[in-house]
C-alpha cells in the first residue's frame, strides 16, 4: 500500500517537473504574467484610481471588492460549520 | 555543463515547490492518521502558495508598493513585482484556514464518537456499530437487487 502511493507520488512529481520546463524562469521581467496588460495597467494607474499605495491593497479593496465579499461568506460559512459541529448538544 | 548550471538556475523554484507538494500529497493518501493526513492537505497547499509567489517574483523588482506614494519624492524608474499573484494567494491562504478549521471540527467529532484518529479502526468501529452500512451487507443487497 505504502509502496503504491510512493509509486503514485513518484509519477505524479516526475510529470509535474516535465511539465515545468515551459514556465518562464525564475525571476524573468518578460514573462507573459508580468508583461500582460492587466499587470502594467494595475502598476501604473492603480494610485490614480484607488489613492492606495499599495498595490496589493488597491487591488484586493477596489479592483475585486465583491471577491473580497465572498471571502467574507467562506470565512462566516466555515465558522458557523464548527460552531455546529462543536457545540454541546442537550440531551 | 553551464548549460545545464542556466537550466538549474531558472527552474529550482519550480522543483522546490514540486517536492513540497509530492511531500503533502504522500502523506495525503498514505497516512491512517486523520491530523497527519489535515497536515499534508496544509503542505499541499502552501506548496500551490509558493508556486504563485514564485512566478510573481522579477529579479532586482521590490514589493509592490509604490515609491512616493505617501506625498514623497517620485521615484519613476522602480522594477515592482507583479502583484496580481499576491492578491490571489491572499484570497487562497483565508480560504486554506476555513478548509483547515472545518476539518480539524470534523476530526474532533470523530474523535469523540470513536475514540481513535487511525482510519482502520474507524472503519472497524463503523462496522460493528452500524452493519448495514458495511461494505459487506451493501455488496450483498447489490447482488439481491441484481438477481431479482
Amino acid at each position: 500500500m505504502k509502496a503504491l502511493a510512493l509509486f503514485v507520488v513518484v509519477i505524479t512529481g516526475a510529470m509535474l517537473i516535465y511539465a515545468g520546463q515551459d514556465l518562464p524562469a525564475f525571476g524573468d521581467i518578460n514573462s507573459p504574467s508580468y508583461q500582460a496588460p492587466m499587470t502594467q495597467y494595475f502598476i501604473n494607474n492603480s494610485l490614480e484610481e484607488s489613492g492606495v499605495p499599495n498595490i496589493v491593497t488597491a487591488l484586493l479593496a477596489n479592483y475585486r471588492g465583491y471577491d473580497t465579499l465572498g471571502e467574507t461568506a467562506v470565512i462566516f460559512t466555515a465558522g458557523m460549520a464548527v460552531i455546529l459541529l462543536l457545540r454541546r448538544r442537550e440531551t | 555543463m553551464s548549460g545545464i548550471l542556466d537550466i538549474v538556475y531558472a527552474e529550482y523554484n519550480y522543483w522546490i515547490y514540486v517536492t513540497l507538494m509530492m511531500i503533502g500529497f504522500y502523506a495525503m493518501i498514505a497516512k491512517k492518521n486523520l491530523i497527519k493526513k489535515v497536515i499534508g492537505a496544509n503542505i499541499f497547499q502552501t506548496a500551490i502558495f509558493l508556486f504563485y509567489i514564485s512566478l510573481s517574483d522579477v529579479t532586482g523588482g521590490t514589493a509592490p508598493i509604490l515609491m512616493g506614494g505617501h506625498g514623497g519624492e517620485h521615484a519613476a524608474d522602480v522594477i515592482y513585482t507583479n502583484p496580481v499573484p499576491h492578491v490571489l494567494i491572499l484570497t487562497a491562504i483565508v480560504v486554506a484556514v476555513s478548509t483547515t478549521a472545518v476539518a480539524l471540527a470534523l476530526i474532533i467529532r470523530i474523535y469523540n464518537e470513536y475514540g481513535s484518529l487511525d482510519e482502520d479502526v474507524i472503519r472497524a468501529a463503523r462496522r460493528e456499530l452500524q452493519p448495514e452500512f458495511s461494505e459487506h451487507a451493501r455488496q450483498k443487497s447489490v447482488a439481491e437487487v441484481s438477481e431479482q
